[in-house]
């Protein structure tokens, strides 16, 4: 018997029109120029913006995603900001951009990025200080000038300015000392790429909010939506099945809708 | 002939003004319209009515009374609209939107089902409302045996149903004061926004109070609900209460004495919450002053603000049906109230947009990591992205984004244990994608009909039969897209301006000779087009163009209508009928109809032209059975959504039920905040 909130949700029905918005969206957004372009032409969209100015966000992001942040910065230098900011064409970004401060960051921010936002800045050079340090501590014996020259000249006349950037500055440091295979959680994950991942969406976030844009896209919200919804359903003992599924696996159990009832299926559910 | 002329009224008439988009943001600008804030006292005034100066016709005082779908140019003193509110459709029917609530997903149901109902009763409206299978529905989904969405939200089926199913899961807005819900020393007036103290009745007048009930209570799916009552006339002490309370308690009291009852005096100031014994709170308020009463369902507080100042909360952990309830005990005492038919003096709506901030702010917050471990938000939304392009066959979109994702994720390795972001199934869903026929919903998009239904025939050759909806559907955007070339090449032999004559001849030669006479009403002047000759090659050509296509539509129409004449179903009569209304006009692309020749009318059919070819796919294709789960829900015996689909499915009925008692569902609209980019 399939429960009631299944069928419910079976009875919605979602505008196609509205999904393929919110994909364009993001495809813009978080830069996937191929992709956007293509999508348009299936999916017979106008895009709002021209795809093509996309262009050096995602040169940017490749930049940091590939350690190389020295182009990254200086690319991010060379951005002219747009001055359009103020005259926001598009009505929704009111319902976005969600706090007062972000609407104050549209309105300073076009100066320079990296010269109003001190935090990303800060970020981005501690990132180069940690590629620095990568890369002398993978080899045996490698030189740590480089990466001390780094740090005393940009970092540390930067620290003081704010207590959480010393902590930062503390903590990367102690990777010159310790081995890197063997390094305390905190530690590795300065080492984990994924600090270039997040680094480089705070400075996307950065570059579109400068330019006027969301930061994010719609569909990060949306995902967002459906867990905290869950979530308050669930604090308030709604009637939801155990787990809802997306069906986003093609090789998982099938959803909890109890498709099948076999074996399998019971073990599934007990892990 | 009767057919005709009925829907030319409909398509040309005064009904008309009900067709707007059903998105709440389509029609709470109207509320604009509305005298602005400072201006709300002159309402009072007798010389402000538009016309008549009756107080019969208050409802014409407020243009953004109707405001459901009242387009700008009508809305302000339409006399038509007002009589019809007061007339045809009695109070009951009247709906408005308070600005606090002008994004409210609930107040947007409210409007569907209004709506829907006044295409139900026969009003004619149906045909072009974006309800009921219409082709001109945005909604990819709607076919034409399903009565369906008028857009999106919860209450598509509200059409079919009885009433009562879901009256409760829609109960109206407060409008006025009730006229039974009282005590008969109160006099309810003005089409019920005004009540005034008359008498006493006989007995005790120390005790004797009376008060009056709204005629609906407050709908906790508002989340916030607020309404004003402006003080016409104080009487000789004041004595006025205005809160909420019960469907039960008794209204010989003012509000706040009883148990289930909270109020704010005007002779004292002071709160009375659910006892005879009141506590200070705000000042006293008079003749002229305009006193708010608002309710958060959420928190559970009441508050109350005076002549646009907020005076804090007053009650907390309020619960149960309230209704708007105010009570008086001096004669003379006269008050007004403002349900949101008219701006309100308090700025509530920023109190609404504050409340939304906080809870925007706690979902941006929230982790999504539990939706599908160990995926991260990143890595979830390009899976949900990567499975929806393939899953809805955008193939070339698919790869591209494919690779975009491998070479983000090639960057970010820089030697370290790959976590490949969940992209993998997309090799799968590309490979079942690498079929021929995916041009086809290209070809709808591009308005080739004829190309996606040969490509259909050819590559699934039983899609359109088992899928006669989906064929009827072909058809008809087939002949919308005829007429849309011979509009455009109307313009074309147009932007000539010395032929314009001839081709009004020509439009009335071609229907003179035609079949659809019995259904045209034709102008009377028909000339022959004789001067062909005299044109320049290229207008010539144009024109040509234009008489040929124009015959071959009209005889595409008429095989239409014959292969279809005899389907009885009133969905396919209402949707031939609707095509047809095309052909009423010389030229559709400027006339009430010209909707239907949007381009944005393919989308719908290509989507349910693709669905129901991956539905073919998948059959019989070698997928493991617990993979055909997925595209085959067995309940469902359809292809299934795509997960990203799923997840907004889900999070609508979430939002739903965390919304209906006033919780903080109540406070998203999800069409509108979260899908509307």
């Amino acid at each position: 018997m399939r429960h009631s909130f299944e069928r419910r949700v079976d009875d919605i029905r979602i505008s196609k029109a509205d999904i393929n918005a919110v994909i364009l969206d993001y495809l813009i957004n978080e830069g996937y120029p191929s992709a956007a372009k293509k999508f348009a032409a299936e999916a017979n969209i106008q895009p709002a913006v021209d795809i093509q100015s996309i262009q050096e966000r995602v040169e940017i992001r490749s930049a940091i995603h590939r350690g190389d942040i020295q182009t990254a910065i200086e690319n991010i230098n060379e951005l002219n900001p747009q001055t359009s900011v103020l005259s926001m064409s598009k009505p929704g970004i009111f319902f976005l951009v969600t706090s007062t401060l972000d609407i104050l960051a549209l309105i300073i921010v076009p100066l320079k990025i990296l010269d109003s936002n001190p935090t990303l800045h800060f970020a981005l050079l501690r990132l180069q200080l940690v590629e620095l340090i990568r890369e002398c501590t993978s080899v045996p014996n490698g030189d740590i000038t480089p990466a001390l020259n780094f740090a005393t000249t940009q970092l540390a006349p930067r620290a003081p300015t704010n207590p959480e950037f010393l902590e930062d500055l503390e903590r990367t440091m102690a990777l010159l000392i310790f081995p890197p295979d063997n390094l305390v959680p905190p530690l590795a994950s300065l080492l984990d790429p994924s600090l270039r991942q997040i680094v480089a969406n705070k400075v996307n976030e950065a570059i579109l909010v400068s330019q006027g844009a969301r930061k994010e896209p719609k569909m990060r919200d949306l995902v967002r939506l459906r867990a905290w919804a869950e979530q308050k359903a669930r604090e308030a003992k709604k009637d939801l099945p155990l787990a809802l599924e997306l069906g986003l696996d093609l090789d998982d159990h099938p959803t909890s809708s109890g498709v099948t009832q076999g074996n399998g299926d019971a073990e599934s559910m007990m892990t | 002939m009767p057919r005709r002329s009925s829907y030319a009224s409909v398509v040309s008439g005064a009904p008309i003004i009900y067709q707007q988009p059903s998105r709440a943001g389509g029609f709470s600008h109207l509320l604009q319209q509305g005298p602005a804030a400072g201006g709300y006292l002159q309402q009072h005034q007798p010389g402000i009515h538009s016309r008549s100066g009756s107080r019969a016709l208050d409802i014409e005082m407020y243009p953004g009374a109707g405001s459901i779908s009242v387009p700008a140019s009508l809305g302000r003193g339409s006399n038509h609209f007002g009589q019809t509110n007061n007339g045809a459709f009695g109070a009951t029917h009247t709906l408005f939107t308070p600005s606090y609530l002008r994004n409210s997903s609930y107040v947007q149901k409210l409007a569907d089902a209004h709506r829907a109902r006044l295409s139900n009763h026969g009003y004619g409206f149906s045909t072009h409302s974006s309800n009921a299978g219409s082709l001109s529905t945005s909604s990819s989904s709607a076919n034409l045996h399903k009565m369906a969405p008028s857009h999106r939200g919860m209450t598509y089926d509200i059409i079919e149903k009885e009433p009562q199913t879901n009256g409760e899961a829609l109960m109206p807005l407060p409008t006025r004061w009730s006229d039974h819900d009282k005590l008969s020393g109160i006099d309810v007036l003005a089409d019920g926004l005004e009540v005034r103290f008359i008498g006493p009745g006989k007995s005790n007048q120390d005790h004797d109070a009376a008060a009056v009930r709204a005629d609906h209570a407050m709908p906790p799916q508002c989340g916030i609900f607020y309404y004003e009552v402006t003080i016409i006339n104080r009487g000789k002490e004041g004595l006025i209460g205005i809160g909420f309370c019960g469907p039960n308690v008794s209204l010989n009291r003012l509000p706040g004495w009883e148990p289930d009852s909270w109020g704010y005096h005007g002779d004292d100031g002071r709160l009375f919450c659910c006892q005879s014994s009141g506590k200070d709170y705000g000042p006293q308020f008079s003749s002229n002053d305009v006193v708010g009463c608002g309710v958060n369902f959420r928190t559970g507080c009441g508050f109350f603000t005076k002549n646009g100042t907020m005076l804090g909360t007053a009650f907390r952990d309020i619960k149960g049906k309230i209704f708007p309830a105010v009570g008086m005990k001096k004669p003379g005492e006269h008050v007004r109230v403002n349900f949101g038919q008219s701006p309100f003096v308090f700025d509530i709506d920023s109190v609404m947009a504050t409340e939304k901030e906080l809870i925007d702010a706690e979902i941006a917050a929230t982790s999504v990591a539990s939706l599908h471990p160990p995926l991260n938000e990143t890595s979830l939304i390009q899976a949900l992205v990567a499975q929806y392009l393939a899953h809805d066959g955008y193939v070339e979109t698919a790869r591209a984004f494919g690779e975009e994702v491998r070479t983000e994720a090639a960057a970010l390795q820089c030697g370290r244990q790959s976590s490949t972001s969940g992209s993998e199934a997309k090799e799968d869903f590309d490979a079942i994608n690498r079929q021929p026929g995916l041009g086809i919903r290209t070809a709808i998009l591009e308005g080739d009909i004829d190309k996606a239904l040969k490509y259909t025939n050819a590559y699934y050759p039983t899609v359109l039969r088992d899928n006669e909806q989906i064929y009827f559907r072909l058809r008809c955007r087939k002949f919308i897209e005829m007429s849309r070339q011979c509009s455009e090449l109307l313009t074309l032999a147009r932007s000539s301006p010395k032929h314009s004559d001839s081709l009004d001849g020509l439009h009335n030669d071609l229907y003179d000779d035609d079949v659809f006479e019995q259904e045209m009403e034709l102008d009377d002047q028909v000339q022959n087009g004789s001067d062909w000759d005299r044109m320049e090659t290229e207008e010539g050509d144009a024109h040509m163009r234009y008489k040929n296509l124009t015959e071959e539509t009209l005889h595409y129409g008429q095989l239409l209508q014959s292969e279809f004449r005899g389907d009885g179903r009133k969905e396919v009569k209402r949707a031939l009928e609707e095509t047809f209304s095309l052909l009423a006009y010389e030229d559709p692309k400027n006339s009430v109809v010209a909707h239907l020749l949007e381009p944005s009318g393919r989308v719908p059919v290509a989507e349910e032209l693709n669905s129901a070819i991956l539905g073919e796919r998948f059959r019989g294709f070698p997928l493991p059975a617990c993979q055909l789960c997925f595209f085959f829900p067995v309940s469902l015996g359809k292809p299934s959504s795509a997960a990203l689909e799923r997840l907004c499915q889900q999070t609508e009925v979430l939002v739903n039920d965390i919304g209906e008692d006033g919780g903080v569902g109540a406070f998203i609209n999800i069409g509108h905040e979260f899908l509307s980019c």
